[in-house]
């Protein structure tokens, strides 16, 4: 009897996907340091969901000598994350890109004043926009509302703003707001505009990676995608098991922030993936959303030529 | 069975009582004066804190400003040779290490321009300067990982247009060299001889100092620094995780707590102060103050039960002290005022004893001459005195009695000088009685029979008592024998007031009614001298002559009257005893009630009248003592 149960333990062990492949190594790469803005990758990881999939996920984090897009170009990563305004201006660059895996479904950037006004009365003032991209969108608002802000690129964080170099700052939601808010200013709504409240909902952060490595490795993208989704899922339905998590690797990648910051930003990331209209997270990127994207930008002349939802997609 | 109360345990005792009384206001005393003393010393206390924590503040700040003075110094004198040699950019390199060979606590030295200031050498050129142990380290630091110009030391003089402090970081150019130093830097804008901005001089220094500078700071066992930066950054904080990750206003976005927030943008605007509030739920003071211009602050957290703990020891045991002398004193003074007050409780005693009529107990006698010993022979003379009184009035009881049996026997003597035996005429139903108000009276009547005829009196001497009664029965005895004569009732009137007046030096007098009365015609004669109205037929007598009392004016000539029959008709005659009798509301019988009650006699026998009327008297007195004698006489002749 004992001898029939292992036997057959054996053979659904041996006929399991994950086992049946073997453990692929696959690099991953967010945009930007460890932090909860990552985490249903992080319990993906840990909750074993890549290596079910059968992958060997190993999550590298970006530094300011090596960006998450060098190593994808460089092939030492597989995949890394871009907010959809970026990976559209890579692909109009020459790069083209697979959205494997779109996670937000809202857009989170703001504008925070510092002078106590509506950045919309702050013309040609001087607004903080970071170094290393993002901030298309501000772009497009800017110059559509005749608002010509003269933007001061910076490069990690929001001592500027508070140093009172800025009169405003760019800042998403989930990250610079709450900083500033750390820093004791008390916000008022006028003070913060929300790019998604003021016709600029444009989808941000998604999984790429190049498409020329989507397509020799379709099964691998689509399992690591829905790993990847099925962390995110967890996440939500475990926020405070998904923090303790967060803090692992906030802490082993030494980064200045802490878990209060961590959980606003966790609440802050899940809440911009329940799509406002349905309800529901639905991890798709929305085509109509592409299109708004794409004709603001070619529109305000950051992208040559329009890219389509279909240059975008994953079969 | 029910519990003694307290109350009842403290008032059973004088010396419990009076010792209470003492403790409960020295205690009052005590709290007034010591509550004084502990907001005295507290106040200093807490001044004293302020001063010893500001002096420490003081004495810190003033050290890091000195230091970062000297770094602010040291870039002002770089400044101008930087200016006068911009058009020879190698140089840059030399003046970074030569600021950091004349300055040892310097770290490191940028000396970076605007992107393509310099053409030939490119989009990057920053002139840095490392000190790595005794080494100096100079590179050109910009390159495509490291855009400097996005950096906020480069930024932030550039957008300000002024000099400043950046926040402390960990600077990091992995191509290059890295810090593991916390460090800051003092940041100026360098700009052309037209004003325009060119480039940043960014001078380091490591902070691990400033850092165990301020740590050091420690004024109580448990007090502690902290140091935060312009965003509320903990740069100083003996929590190590809360160092660089957590600000001061962290944890009030998740639970508010106004008055940290409060303080830290207190400390925000660069104030200097004092804040009393909760950390870490222990009461606390905050002393604070601005770190030179870096946009720093500087605080020092002091418990307050390390600032106080001297002073609350100190409390507790004065506290102790004066609660253990209280309660010895309250021990003390009922052992003292219970010895004090024992001759007085054997006098308690003793006297006890006197009051139940031990009069021959002695009293103690310790001799004392305070005011116990005043009342202890105090007591002695009243015992004495009581014992003298209490004999005199053993003998006044005596005399009493024996005066009590004399008036007995007066009474009766009285009594019997009053007829007993009516007279057997014929149709002639008579009946008299005589209720004197004490032993003996002073009201009399009287009759005598003569012949056909029959005489009859009623009489009420002024006054009461003795002197009346003897009035009374010289009176009585004047009219029998005055009446056997045969005279007219006036005649015996006018000869008993001349008798009467006769050394009548008392003044006494008697009104009397006289009267005649012939059986066989049913005429009466008769003189009224100064008495109640008779009463005939449930009328009062209608009479022409009041005349006068006796015994008033000698020689007054009283007037007789005649009714011609009075047969079938009911006649009382009565002292002013009846009509005047009070109830206990002071309420007399009244003449009303007397000719009410007549109307309603018409045909009871003499005797019956009397026995109602007083009965009637009885009843409307209502059980109050008769005020007067009370003498009724009552004839009806058929």
């Amino acid at each position: 009897m004992n001898f029939i149960r292992r036997a057959v333990t054996a053979i659904l062990i041996l006929a399991s996907p994950a086992t049946l492949l073997a453990q692929e190594k696959f690099v991953f790469t967010p945009q930007w340091t460890a932090q909860a803005q990552f985490a249903g990758y992080y319990v993906a990881l840990d909750m074993g969901f890549y290596k079910d999939a059968g992958l060997d996920v190993e999550i590298i984090h970006p530094t300011s000598t090596l960006t998450a897009m060098n190593r994808i170009r460089s092939n030492d990563s597989h995949a890394t994350t871009l907010q959809l305004c970026q990976a559209m201006e890579i692909i109009d660059r020459g790069i083209p890109l697979v959205n494997i895996l779109q996670t937000s479904m809202n857009n989170s950037m703001v504008i925070v004043s510092r002078r106590g006004v509506n950045p919309l009365t702050q013309q040609g003032e001087r607004i903080g926009i970071w170094s290393v991209g993002f901030g298309q969108l501000a772009k497009c608002m800017s110059i559509k509302d005749n608002l010509n802000y003269d933007w001061i690129p910076f490069a990690t964080n929001v001592n500027l703003f508070i140093k009172g170099g800025l009169d405003a700052t760019l800042a998403m939601s989930y990250n610079e707001y709450y900083q500033i808010v750390q820093a004791g200013y008390e916000l008022t709504d006028e003070e913060v505009y929300r790019f998604r409240d003021s016709g600029y909902n444009v989808q941000e952060d998604a999984i790429y990676m190049t498409r020329e490595y989507y397509e020799k490795h379709k099964d691998q993208a689509r399992r690591f995608a829905d790993a990847s989704r099925k962390g995110w899922e967890w996440a939500a339905e475990h926020p405070k098991e998904t923090l303790e998590i967060v803090m692992k690797y906030v802490q082993v990648n030494h980064i200045a922030t802490n878990r209060i910051l961590q959980k606003l930003m966790l609440e802050d990331v899940l809440d911009a993936q329940i799509d406002r209209e349905s309800g529901k997270r639905e991890f798709r990127l929305r085509p109509d959303m592409v299109k708004l994207a794409s004709d603001l930008m070619v529109e305000c002349g950051m992208l040559e030529n329009e890219v389509t939802y279909e240059q975008l997609k994953a079969d | 069975m029910s519990t003694p109360h307290i109350s009842d345990y403290i008032k059973q005792s004088l010396s419990r009582k009076l010792s209470l009384w003492i403790v409960s206001f020295a205690a009052l005393i005590f709290i007034i004066s010591l509550g004084f003393m502990f907001s005295q010393s507290l106040r200093t206390v807490r001044q004293e804190a302020v001063n010893r924590a500001t002096q420490v503040l003081d004495n810190t700040t003033l050290r890091v400003n000195s230091i970062l003075q000297m770094v602010e110094i040291a870039t002002e004198n770089t400044e101008w040779v930087i200016k006068k040699h911009i058009d020879a950019p190698d140089s840059m390199f030399i003046y970074s290490k030569q600021i950091l060979l004349n300055n040892p606590d310097i770290n490191g030295c940028s000396i970076a321009f605007e992107p393509y200031y310099f053409r030939d050498r490119g989009l990057y050129f920053s002139a840095f300067s490392l000190r790595e142990g005794d080494e100096i380290k100079t590179t050109q630091e910009g390159n495509d990982h490291y855009e400097y110009f996005y950096m906020d030391w480069y930024l932030m003089p550039k957008l300000l247009d002024r000099p400043i402090w950046t926040e402390p970081f960990f600077d990091y150019n992995p191509d290059d060299v890295t810090y593991n130093a916390m460090i800051a830097s003092y940041c100026k804008p360098i700009k052309d001889d037209f004003g325009i901005f060119i480039g940043t001089l960014s001078v380091d220094i490591s902070l691990d100092w400033l850092s165990n500078t301020i740590s050091a700071v420690k004024p109580y066992p448990n007090s502690y620094s902290i140091m935060i930066g312009e965003g509320g950054t903990y740069f100083v904080h003996p929590d190590k995780e809360k160092l660089f990750y957590q600000t001061i206003f962290t944890e009030t976005l998740e639970t508010p707590n106004p008055e940290i927030s409060e303080l830290g943008h207190a400390m925000l605007r660069g104030e200097e102060g004092m804040r009393q509030l909760v950390i870490d739920g222990a009461e606390s003071y905050v002393f604070f103050k601005p770190l030179g211009n870096t946009g720093w602050s500087v605080a020092i957290v002091c418990p307050e039960s390390d600032i106080f703990s001297g002073y609350t020891r100190l409390r507790r045991i004065v506290i102790g002290i004066v609660l253990f002398g209280l309660l010895l004193m309250l021990f003390a003074f009922v052992r003292i005022i219970r010895k004090e007050m024992e001759p007085l409780k054997k006098l308690a005693t003793q006297t006890g004893t006197i009051a139940e009529g031990h009069f021959d107990q002695t009293l103690p006698d310790d001799g004392r001459t305070d005011e116990i010993g005043q009342l202890s022979q105090s007591f002695g003379n009243m015992q004495q005195s009581l014992v003298s009184y209490i004999e005199e009035l053993k003998q006044t009881t005596a005399m009493t009695a024996s005066l009590e049996n004399e008036l007995k026997v007066a009474n009766n003597i009285q009594m019997s000088m009053l007829p007993s035996v009516y007279p057997d005429f014929k149709g002639l139903d008579l009946h008299a009685s005589m209720s004197p108000a004490k032993e003996v009276g002073g009201d009399l009547y009287g009759f005598v029979e003569k012949e056909n005829q029959l005489y009859f009196c009623v009489g009420d001497v002024s006054g009461k008592g003795v002197p009346a009664s003897l009035f009374m029965a010289q009176s009585a005895q004047l009219f029998r024998v005055l009446a056997a004569q045969g005279s007219k009732p006036e005649d015996i009137a006018t000869y008993m007031n001349n008798e009467l007046s006769e050394n009548n030096d008392a003044n006494m007098f008697v009104t009397m009614f006289i009267g005649l009365l012939n059986i066989d015609t049913g005429r009466l004669d008769f003189c009224n001298c100064g008495h109640n109205a008779p009463v005939l037929d449930a009328k009062f007598l209608d009479m022409k002559h009041a005349n006068l009392p006796l015994g008033l004016f000698k020689g007054f000539e009283f007037e007789g009257e005649t009714v011609d029959d009075i047969r079938g008709k009911m006649m009382l005659l009565y002292t002013d005893g009846l009509n005047e009798a009070e109830n206990p509301a002071k309420e007399l019988f009244g003449d009303d009630h007397i000719l009410e009650f007549m109307a309603k006699a018409g045909n009871m026998t003499a005797e019956e009248v009397l026995d109602k009327l007083k009965a009637e008297v009885e009843k409307h007195r209502d059980g109050s003592d008769p005020n007067d004698d009370m003498t009724l006489m009552c004839l009806k002749l058929s």
